[in-house]
């Protein structure tokens, strides 16, 4: 519970990031999406109630700051996490290079997600131009940026796992 | 059932959350999704925060800009104090150029007042010894420069001409205790030698003990040596010391040119021009 908590106020502290600090780096358009890389480590590795919280709240907070619609981000990180879980059956992650694949993967299915609802629910034109290349772009940026944020939140994880045992 | 809820917990709470998040994507959409709990509570949440951090992120963005300012800044300081450092030698060599020119046409200007036949020289080096006081000028024999010629300046008498070569000549000065020159008091007409001396400086030698003279006075050359015209200023006194015994007193003088400060120099010679004065 305390670790999901710690987890949960490190994915406020992204949101806080995504809307500031990564607008710095001269990417254009494109905001690396830190919060889909913890979704996708909490799939992998944190699989609690919590997580599924985190994760929809995350996106839901992306929404509230960033979405014309609420509800977009909810949905694509919720069902990236599902993803990732449902998938975590099967891979096992051990070293930097999968997790960026795995990433590189969630990022296309949130992607695909967030164009398919918007397509069918808001039903914009225009839409299909060019979605591809962000998706992609946007996948590779996180991909790139997931061995460092996975690293990182191992130790944290594992640092307050010992903390707790000696407690 | 409640086992598999437990087991299945986290699957579960997934695709509610799925289901959730698509039922307020509808709703937003068609826009029945009246109220929204949460969206103002983590706006008011994040605002602080997001405040501090705008503030961080605008001075970030500026540091480039800053950087590329500094470095500019640093460049065009360095150029500017590089063009200081030319104007101040600019402005050091006119300075000098200036005071040649005041120099000499100070020393063209005593030229006029000689009658004729003396020789204008710069001063090329100094004594290399410390017991002898003389200079090295530029002109020499073809010049028209002769050994035993007198070197003045507008201020005074230097020294006299010892040794000449075709293109430089020495000059023996008159702070040396080898030189001499005949001299008179200007007020009381009283004569004597000026030389220099190792101890006590330039004296005036061979001062009878009945002569007038007071610290103060000027003393000119007499022209009676051959070697100046006549009415040169050689310095004043500045110390008299009348003994109880001996033939003459003695005489301290300083001297009116300090040698250490001569550049130009004029070669005279008695017997081809006199002083005006």
């Amino acid at each position: 519970m305390k670790l999901s908590v710690i987890f949960f106020s490190f994915g406020f502290f992204l949101v806080l990031l995504q809307t500031t600090f990564l607008h710095l780096f001269p990417l254009g358009p494109i905001v690396p999406d830190l919060i889909l890389v913890l979704c996708v480590y909490w799939g992998l590795n944190h699989p609690t109630v919590g997580a599924v919280l985190g994760s929809f709240i995350l996106g839901y907070s992306v929404d509230v700051f960033s979405s014309p619609v609420l509800g977009l981000n909810a949905f694509a990180m919720s069902l990236v996490f599902l993803a990732v879980y449902l998938s975590s059956r099967c891979i096992w992650i051990h070293n930097s290079l999968l997790s960026a694949v795995v990433v590189f993967f969630a990022s296309w299915i949130k992607g695909a997600a967030l164009v398919i609802v918007w397509n069918l629910v808001l039903a914009v034109d225009g839409l299909w131009t060019g979605f591809l290349k962000y998706i992609f772009l946007e996948a590779f940026i996180a991909a790139i940026l997931a061995p460092a944020l996975f690293s990182l939140l191992r130790r944290g994880q594992s640092y307050l796992e010992n903390m707790r045992m000696l407690a | 059932m409640l086992t598999f809820v437990r087991r299945n917990q986290v699957l579960l709470s997934s695709f509610f959350c799925v289901f959730l998040s698509l039922y307020i994507v509808v709703s937003a959409a068609k826009g029945r999704l009246r109220t929204d709990p949460i969206g103002p509570l983590l706006m008011a949440l994040m605002r602080p925060l997001q405040i501090g951090a705008q503030a961080t992120v605008v001075k970030l963005r500026d540091l480039p800009q800053i950087y590329v300012t500094f470095w500019s800044l640093v460049s065009e300081n360095e150029k500017l104090k590089q063009r200081v450092l030319q104007l101040e030698m600019e402005r050091s060599r006119l300075l000098e150029s200036e005071a040649t020119n005041h120099r000499l046409q100070e020393l063209l200007q005593f030229r006029s007042q000689l009658s004729s036949g003396s020789i204008t020289a710069s001063v090329v080096a100094s004594s290399a010894s410390t017991w002898f006081r003389s200079l090295i000028l530029d002109k020499g024999s073809s010049d028209g420069v002769l050994k035993g010629m007198g070197v003045v300046s507008p201020l005074g008498v230097i020294g006299q001409v010892v040794a000449v070569t075709s293109r430089s000549a020495k000059v023996l000065l008159l702070t040396d205790p080898n030189s001499g020159v005949d001299a008179f008091d200007q007020r009381s007409r009283a004569r004597g030698i000026i030389s220099g001396s190792l101890d006590y400086g330039p004296i005036m030698k061979y001062v009878k003990r009945s002569e007038d003279i007071k610290e103060g006075d000027r003393l000119i050359t007499s022209g009676l040596d051959g070697v100046f015209p006549k009415g040169l200023l050689v310095g004043t006194i500045t110390k008299v010391n009348k003994k109880n015994f001996g033939l003459f007193q003695y005489v301290g003088v300083t001297l009116a040119v300090d040698s250490s400060e001569i550049e130009e120099v004029l070669v005279v010679s008695a017997d081809r021009g006199e002083s005006k004065d």
